[in-house]
Parts: C-alpha cells; structure tokens; sequence
C-alpha cells in the first residue's frame, strides 16, 4: 500500500478569488502544442504530450530546468503516443498509443518504464482505447474503451487482464482519474447534455454530480489530499481552470486570462497545480503556486 | 552563368532567369477578355480549406434535441443572429456571427476525401480519383485559384494565386484538382508554407541551412543562398520551372521577402491568431492580400488525418472527435477565423476581400463505435465574409439530424461560382476559357 502522508495540507493553501489575476510560471517555451499533462510522483517531471514537426509524442520536462523538452519512449516510436500517466512509484508510465493503418488509426494502451525503455502492449485494441490511470497500489489500470459501443470507464487488472466495466450509459464517459486513497474516481460525462464532472467509488457505484452547468466541464484532477479537485471549464467563455471542493462545493477560479487553459495537474504536495496554456501565444505548460 | 534543365538548354545567367521570371509573372500575351480587368464586390478571396471534413454538428449546425447517438455532447451557444446556435466550441465567432454569414445546406457527390476534395477545389468531379484510383470521366478542372489567376493577373512580381500550405493528399496519394490543369503552369498555385521553427518557406526553391525568404535579410546572405540554388541547377538536379522563376525572381525583392516576413507583425497579433500553423498561415494570408494577392488557399494540414504527419492534423476524425475538437481543433479555428475577420476589417479590408472557410464534405451525424464520425457528404456547413456580401445569413437548412438539406440545397459549384461572381468573373468569361463550374450564385448572399 502506498502511505498517504502530505506534509502539505490544502488547509493551509490560498485558493484565489475568482476572477483574480493567476500568478504562474512558464515552463516551458519552445511552441509546440501541448496536452495531457501529468506530475512525476517525486515532483520532478512534468509528462505530457507534445505536437512537434507534425508528430505527436509523448515527452517530459524537468520542471526546475524546463527548457530541455525530451521525448519519453526511447526509440521514439514513429506512430503517434499521448496521454501518459505515472505510477504512483514513479516506476512506470502507461500511455495510448495509435498504431496507424491506412487512412486509419488503432488504439492501444501501452506501459513504459520512466526511464523511456522497454515500453510494451498491455492492453490491445479491441476498439478505441484512451486515458489509462494507474491504480495507487499499481495493480489495476483504470482507463476509457469504445468496446461497448461509446466510451465508457473500465478497470483492468495488470496481472489477469480481467476487465471490469464500471459506468454504463449513453453519454460518453472519460477522462478518469484517481483519488490517491483508490476509492474514488473522478471523471467527465456528458450524460446529462454536456459535459460534467462526477465521481464514483471504484467499483462504479454511489455515482455523484459534482458539476452542473451549461457549458463543458473536463479533465478533472484529484489534489494529493483527495479533498480538492481541479478541471477545465469553459464557463467564462473560454476555458480556465478551476478548483472545487470534492463535494463540488466552494468553486475558486484559478486561471483568468482569455486563452485556453486546459489540463490541470497538481504536485505531489498539492502546493501548486501545473496546466497548459496558449495565454502567451504558444501552448506551453505553467505552474500555479496556490502558496499563501 | 545558369543553366537551365530539361525544359530547355538555353544557358542563362542569373540575371537573364530573373528577367525570363518576371516576365512569365507579368505575363505578355493576354487574350482580349483578359485585357478587361473584372470588376466585383471582392477585390481578394482567402479561401480556407478545412481538409479531412470538419462536423456540422459539432460546429455550426447543432442539433440538440436530435436523439443522443446523433447530437453533439457539447452545449450549444447562441450567436447574434436570433435563434441561430453554434457548438460552445466557438464562442468567438457566435460573437461575430453578424459579420459572416453560413451555408449550412452545403452537399458534394462523394465521400471519398479525393474525389470530394477535387469537387470541393474545382466545382467539378471530372477527372477526380479516389482511394480506389479511378479516375471519374473528364478532363480535370482547374482549381478555384487557377480560374481567378486566369483572369486577374497581377501586376508587380507577385503570383495572383498563392496557397499557404502543403500539397494535399490522403494517405500517401495527392489529389487531382490543387492545379491548373488545362490552364498551364503560369496559373498554377505558388507555394508558401508556415514552419513553426523557421518561418515561411518557399516550397518552389529549396534555400537550404534553414534558410526562409525573412532571413534573407543582407545581400551576402541572399547571395550565398541564390548562388547555392544555381549550384543546384546546374547539376541538374531540377528543372528550371516557371514557379522556381518565379520564386527566384521574388526572393530577389525586398518587399517581397518583406511581405512573407511574419516577424514583421507584432507578438501580441501573432498571438491573437493563434501559435497554431493554421493561424500564422490565416496571418500570412492577410498580408498577402494587403498586398492584393487576388487569390490566397488556405490548406489547414496536408493530410487528412488528425494524427498523423503534416503540422495541425486534418479534419477526418474517424475517432476521437470529441477530444480532438475540445483540445485542438474546436478553439484554433474560432481563434483564427475570428482573428483574421477582425484584423481585415480594422485595416479596411473585409469589404474587398471574400473569407470562405469549407471543407470537401461534413461528417456522419449518427456517432460511430470509435467515439467518432464518418464522412458524410449529404450535408455540410460553409462559412462566408466579407468582400460584400451580406453578413449575419443563414442560408439553407439542415433536416433534424443535419443528415441532409432541408431547403436550399447548395453545392461546391454554387460556391464556386459565388466566389467568381463577388470576383467579378463573369459566367461569359468562365465559359470562353472552359472553366464554368455549373454552379449556381448563391444569390442571397449579395
């Protein structure tokens, strides 16, 4: 089991005032769009996915240095791969990757060492396969499959392969991710129209509404801690990143600028959320302090 | 001295190909029709080609109370004109609805990007090949470009037809229909393309180390670069074409390599476009015509593909649609068409110059198995501005599930001959050099 010891605890984090200025650093600067991001465990890497020279990859970056952008997979495979997410030891990364074939493309996930090597298939197309989140104990993947008809959530156990599925409707449902305890799981679902952020235990039951408006609410996060939980909203007009309670209460806007913000990710201390954003033109990756 | 390739052997120095380009630019010897310059609302068309197919649905023409295998999992959003909503993808351009006006009655013959896009480019299917690489009767048509280089030739070395993008294809076959077909070469599209490290390229010349036409900015540098083509040429390595006269003959002129200089706009208006290839490429396109380049394609990626090669990835979302547009797609064209509407109409432009933004076809209505859509050529959306038309419209209509048009069926040709009409290409001009496209002005429109 994985200890859940934070030393940092959200009570002593300052959430902004919506409409507040952010205040953030630039990590990043060389241009490219960039998505899917994810803080390595030790809180020293940034992974995330990168569109660079017509090819999409998946890449990290240590987030003191920042400008030394290195791709993850080693050899760098020559098909598309995206959407990576560590283990919670730090050990491994499980990606998508798209194995092109004619006009089309095959979904699959795959797990990689962190270090690049030995990457391997560990759950093959069947239809369209996406988002794969590791379980705290390492020994399940949660991850998003067409297999049923739309996208659904399902669970997969490494050493089986035994797939469970957990929600079931005709909305799509995605984004999954995982509350460090393992009991719960956020995620969006556009059940009920559009897109909303909800939550369910890991087996699928005892599903709640954590979001209800009408405009695209995605990419929900877990803080460390389990009691916050960031995501993207289009709700000001563009999309910005916002901070709620895990109940949905108590919102606080944490970006506020006119481009697109989009794919929060906290550190391992829940001090500070990281996210993407074209606010300066180019879609690079910035980190928010939520320090008093 | 310079030697010229296989097209003929006529040795030349480096000044005489200069002048040999800039008169293939000018152009000597032009029939009488030509000699009547056309006159119309648009004195400029940027043509933004939206390749791979973009969804009706999950653009301009939701439908939310269509069942839910069908409609679109965004919310929908109202624009300035009453009643009508687009997909919450596009809250700039609902903004603007009152300065574009929308087709959204479009349908083509094929759902073969090939065939469709050739439909798409020319008005016509004739010569077209698709994935089954046969060709349709008839002789290919000239692209839209083509017909208006035909007409509208320009004065002062520039091309009048430049298209910012790649060549297209889907999966590694090209598509009939980018070129000038019977029209011959001086009327093909001259090739510009937006690099995100190194800036505009000229496809026609390879200027080698990194070399892009604004960094051509002392005369030791352009030399070395000239005298490395010449080396090039000299080997015989290609011929000495009419587009790489006239490549040669532009990277020669200041302005010229001037006007490809997108370091030339502040940071903050690249910005406002977007640091996307589509929108640096929507930039270029608009000092093209400040320059007034009668004719500018777009192309948004080469492929087809969302996920493979070729800068921003196409249109064709066969899976993964919902994510591609929340991420990528969905806010780079907003941010782009609107900028580039803004931007033309601060500089007094958007009166003379036509926006049409389109694709070779939409996408199937009913979601596929791969949280996807499939081509769907039955119905589709087209996106016109500026160069005096009338803004805020809607033109025909889609059924309940923008499956097929409603009322006011409307077609490639249509818009193809709307494009000539706002040019002021008349139909007795298109006719007498073959280039009529069928179609019908979209009359409501003007």
């Amino acid at each position: 089991m994985v200890a859940f010891c934070l030393a940092w605890s959200l009570a002593q984090v300052v959430m902004p005032q919506t409409g507040q200025e952010e205040k953030a650093r630039q990590i990043t600067s060389d241009g490219s769009f960039k998505s899917h991001l994810s803080w390595s465990p030790d809180g020293k890497k940034l992974l995330f996915t990168r569109i660079h020279k017509g090819k999409m990859e998946l890449c990290s970056v240590d987030q003191l240095q920042g400008s030394k952008v290195e791709p993850l997979v080693q050899p760098p495979p020559n098909t598309p791969h995206f959407d990576g997410s560590w283990s919670l030891d730090g050990k491994q990364i499980a990606y998508v990757h798209d194995i092109l074939q004619g006009t089309d493309g095959k979904l699959q996930i795959n797990i990689v060492n962190a270090d690049g090597t030995q990457p391997k298939v560990v759950i093959p197309h069947k239809a369209f396969e996406e988002s794969p989140r590791f379980t705290p104990d390492g020994q399940k993947l949660l991850w998003v499959s067409t297999r049923d008809g739309n996208q659904e959530i399902y669970s997969f156990e490494i050493t089986s392969a035994k797939v469970t599925r957990l929600t079931q409707n005709p909305g799509f449902d995605n984004n999954p991710n995982i509350r460090r305890d393992g009991q719960r799981v956020v995620f969006s679902s556009s059940r009920y129209g559009n897109f909303e952020i909800l939550s369910m235990n890991m087996d699928g039951s005892d599903t709640k509404r954590l979001t209800n408006h009408g405009s695209l609410d995605i990419w929900p996060s877990f803080s460390p801690d389990g009691g916050k939980i960031a995501f993207t909203s289009n709700r000001t007009g563009n999309y910005n990143i916002f901070v709620m309670d895990e109940n949905g209460g108590n919102l606080a806007q944490i970006t506020n600028n006119r481009g697109v913000n989009n794919f929060a990710a906290w550190n391992p201390s829940g001090e500070e959320i990281a996210y993407i954003s074209n606010k300066n033109g180019a879609y690079e990756i910035y980190i928010h302090s939520l320090r008093k | 001295m310079l030697t010229l390739g296989a097209k003929t052997s006529i040795p030349v120095s480096r000044r005489g190909a200069i002048q040999i380009g800039a008169s293939a630019i000018l152009g000597m010897s032009w029939d009488r029709l030509l000699a009547q310059a056309p006159t119309g609302s648009a004195k400029s068309v940027i043509f933004l080609w939206l390749w791979g197919g973009p969804s009706q649905l999950d653009t301009f023409d939701p439908k939310p109370n269509a069942p839910s295998e069908f409609r679109s999992p965004f919310a929908n959003i109202p624009t300035k004109i009453p009643g009508v909503h687009f997909t919450e993808l596009f809250p700039m351009l609902a903004h603007r609805s009152d300065h574009f006006s929308l087709l959204r009655s479009m349908h083509t013959q094929s759902n073969d990007h090939g065939v469709a896009g050739t439909i798409g480019l020319t008005g016509s299917i004739a010569g077209a090949v698709g994935l089954d690489g046969n060709p349709r009767p008839g002789q290919a048509r000239p692209t839209l470009g083509s017909t208006v280089a035909k007409v509208r030739r320009m004065q002062g070395g520039l091309p009048s037809f430049l298209v910012v993008g790649g060549k297209l294809h889907q999966g590694k076959k090209p598509i009939i229909g980018e070129n000038s077909g019977f029209l011959g070469a001086s009327c093909d599209p001259f090739r510009l393309e937006f690099d995100e490290e190194k800036g505009t390229r000229v496809n026609a010349l390879d200027l080698g180390q990194g070399l892009t036409p604004e960094r051509l900015d002392d005369r030791q540098r352009l030399a070395g670069a000239l005298d490395d083509i010449e080396r090039k040429l000299q080997k015989g390595a290609s011929p000495w074409t009419e587009q790489m006269q006239q490549a040669y003959a532009l990277l020669l002129r200041p302005e010229s390599r001037k006007m490809f200089d997108l370091g030339q706009e502040t940071p903050a208006m690249r910005d406002r476009y977007g640091r996307t290839r589509f929108g640096q490429s929507c930039l270029l396109a608009r000092r093209l015509v400040e320059k007034k380049v009668p004719f500018v394609q777009v192309n948004w990626s080469d492929h087809v593909e969302a996920e493979e090669d070729a800068g921003d990835g196409g249109w064709d979302h066969h899976y993964r649609n919902f994510q591609i547009m929340v991420d990528r797609h969905g806010p780079w064209l907003d941010r782009s068409i609107s900028t580039l509407l803004d931007d033309l109409r601060d500089r007094g432009l958007l009166e003379s110059t036509l926006v049409v933004a389109v694709g070779e076809f939409g996408r199937t209505p009913k979601i596929n198995e791969k949280a996807g859509r499939d081509h769907w050529e039955h119905c589709y959306c087209a996106l016109v501005a500026g160069g005096g038309i009338k803004p805020g419209r809607v033109i025909g209509t889609s059924d309940a599930r923008a499956e097929r048009p409603a009322e006011r069926p409307l077609t490639p040709a249509d818009l193809g001959a709307t494009i000539h009409q706002a040019l002021g290409i008349t139909s007795e001009q298109s006719q007498s050099f073959g280039l009529a496209t069928g179609g019908e002005v979209i009359g409501e429109l003007f």
